[in-house]
C-alpha cells in the first residue's frame, strides 16, 4: 500500500484539528462540562479518515501471483500458443481466441497474420486495453501475443500472467516463425519452434582443436620447388 | 477518568493495530506492474556478444555474468567467469545475493535469449537495476565470436572491423594458434647447382 501525498494531507488535516479542538477544550476547561465538542470532533476525524480510504489511489494492475508462482507460471504448457494451434485457428477451428499484434503500427501495416489486432508494445499500458483484457478474461476468450520474435512478446506475456490475466499466450516463435512456415504450420513439431534450446555443441565447437582447423581457407598451399636452369656457357669477359 | 479518553484510546490503539497488518502485506520490495510493463517494452536491457566479448577481454570488473541453463549445460561449457543460477533457483535468497551490486553490470545468458530475458523480468520486478540480457544467447556467441562469418566484399567498413575484433576475440576464447594464419604463406625453396666451371675472365 503507498502513502500518497493526499493521503498524508489528510493525516495532517486531522492532527491539526484534532490538535486544535484539543488546545481548545484545555484553554477553556470545558471538554468535562461538554462532551459534544469531543464527540463532534471523534466523528469529524472518522469521517475524514473514511473519505481518505475510499477516494484511494487504485492501481489499474496489481500483482496476483507471488514470485514463486511466477516461476512456475512459465513452464506451463497451456500458457503457450503453438504454431500448429495457430493454424486451427486460421483455418477456423478455434474461433474463441483473439490475436493481439504488440508490434508498432508501421510494421503491422507491412504484414500481419489474418485476423490478428495491432496493439503495439508502448500503448499495452493505456487504460482501454487493461480494460479491453478484462473484458475478453470474463469471456473466456484466449489472447494470443506475439512479436517480430519471440523475444518481443516475452516480456509482455510475463507481466499479463503475473497480473492474473491467465487467458493471456504467447505465440511461439513469433511472427517470423510464422511468416517463414505459413504454408505448412501443420506438420511441424515442437522441436521446429521450440526455444531455449542449445542449436551447437557447445564445448566441441568452442573447443580449441576445432578451432586450429576451422581455417580451411588460408589452409597451406602446395610449395613450389624453383629449379635454377644451367647455364649454357660460363659467364665470360668482363670490362 | 472521563469516557472520551477511553474512547480515544481504544480509536488510536485501533488504529495502531491497523498499521501493524498494513506492515505484513510488504514483503517484498517490488516494482508497480504499470512500471514494470513500461520499463519491459523497451529494448535497452538487450546487449551483442560483441560488447559482452569485449568486456571479457578487457577484463571489465563491473561484467557480472549470470548463466541461467542447467547446472549440467554449464558444467559442459561456459563463459570466463560466469556464475551459474539456474532459473529455477533465481528467486532464493542466496542468489538474489548476486544483484545490486553497486557498481556491477549484470548479464543474463541461456541458450538464446528467451531464459534470460525471462530471468530479467523476474528480477526486475524485484526492482533490481542495471541488468541486462546478452541478445541471441549462446547460440549466437558460437555463430558471431566462435565462427565469425566473413563479411562479403561489398559490406561496409564497419563489418570488416567487426569482422577483425571477432577473429582475434576467437583466438583469445578458443586459444587457437596464431600462426595458424601463417602457413598460409607460399614456401619457396631454392635449390642451387653446382656450377660446371669456375667463372672466368674479369678486369
Amino acid at each position: 500500500m503507498k502513502i500518497l501525498p493526499k493521503d498524508t494531507f489528510l493525516i495532517l488535516c486531522v492532527f491539526g484539528l484534532d490538535s486544535f479542538i484539543t488546545r481548545k477544550i484545555q484553554k477553556m476547561h470545558v471538554h468535562e462540562l461538554n462532551p459534544w465538542r469531543t464527540l463532534i470532533a471523534l466523528s469529524v476525524f472518522i469521517v475524514i479518515l473514511i473519505v481518505g480510504f475510499l477516494t484511494m489511489h487504485k492501481p489499474l494492475l496489481k500483482y496476483e501471483v507471488d514470485m514463486k508462482q511466477s516461476m512456475e507460471e512459465l513452464k506451463k504448457p497451456d500458457a503457450c500458443f503453438s504454431p500448429v494451434e495457430l493454424n486451427e485457428f486460421l483455418n477456423k477451428k478455434n474461433q474463441n481466441v483473439v490475436l493481439f499484434d504488440i508490434r508498432d503500427n508501421f510494421t503491422f501495416g507491412q504484414g500481419h497474420i489474418p485476423g490478428a489486432e495491432n496493439i503495439s508494445a508502448n500503448e499495452l499500458t493505456q487504460e482501454k486495453n487493461i480494460k479491453r483484457l478484462e473484458d475478453l478474461k470474463e469471456n473466456g476468450t484466449t489472447v494470443v501475443l506475439y512479436g517480430e520474435d519471440q523475444l518481443q512478446a516475452n516480456g509482455p506475456w510475463m507481466l499479463f500472467r503475473q497480473v492474473g490475466f491467465d487467458n493471456v499466450k504467447i505465440l511461439l516463435g513469433g511472427y517470423q516463425y510464422y511468416i517463414q512456415h505459413k504454408d505448412n504450420l501443420a506438420d511441424k513439431t515442437e522441436s521446429d519452434f521450440k526455444k531455449g534450446v542449445p542449436r551447437y555443441n557447445f564445448a566441441e565447437i568452442a573447443s580449441r582443436n576445432n578451432n586450429t582447423q576451422v581455417n580451411s581457407e588460408t589452409a597451406a598451399k602446395k610449395s613450389v620447388v624453383v629449379r635454377r636452369k644451367k647455364k649454357a656457357v660460363a659467364a665470360a669477359g668482363g670490362c | 477518568m472521563n469516557r472520551n479518553y477511553i474512547f480515544l484510546t481504544i480509536l488510536m490503539l485501533v488504529l495502531a493495530t491497523g498499521t501493524l497488518f498494513v506492515n505484513k502485506t510488504i514483503k517484498l520490495k517490488q516494482v508497480e506492474p504499470q512500471q514494470l510493463l513500461m520499463e519491459i517494452v523497451q529494448p535497452t536491457r538487450y546487449v551483442n556478444t560483441d560488447l559482452v566479448a569485449k568486456m571479457i577481454i578487457q577484463n571489465d570488473p563491473s561484467l557480472e555474468l549470470i548463466d541461467v541453463r542447467s547446472a549440467n549445460e554449464f558444467g559442459k561449457f561456459s563463459l570466463t567467469n560466469a556464475i551459474n543460477i539456474p532459473l529455477d533457483s533465481l528467486i532464493n535468497e542466496s542468489s538474489l545475493d548476486y544483484f545490486g551490486i553497486p557498481g556491477t553490470k549484470v548479464v543474463f545468458i541461456s541458450n538464446d535469449d528467451i531464459e534470460a530475458d525471462q530471468a530479467w523480468v523476474l528480477t526486475k520486478r524485484l526492482g533490481f537495476n542495471s541488468i541486462y540480457v546478452m541478445k541471441g544467447g549462446l547460440n549466437r556467441w558460437m555463430e558471431t565470436i566462435i565462427q565469425p562469418q566473413k563479411p562479403s566484399d561489398d559490406s561496409p567498413l564497419t563489418a570488416f572491423e567487426t569482422y577483425e575484433f571477432r577473429n582475434g576475440a576467437r583466438l583469445y576464447f578458443t586459444g587457437a594458434k596464431i600462426d595458424n594464419e601463417e602457413t598460409g604463406k607460399v614456401k619457396v625453396v631454392v635449390r642451387r647447382k653446382k656450377k660446371s666451371a669456375a667463372a672466368s675472365g674479369g678486369c
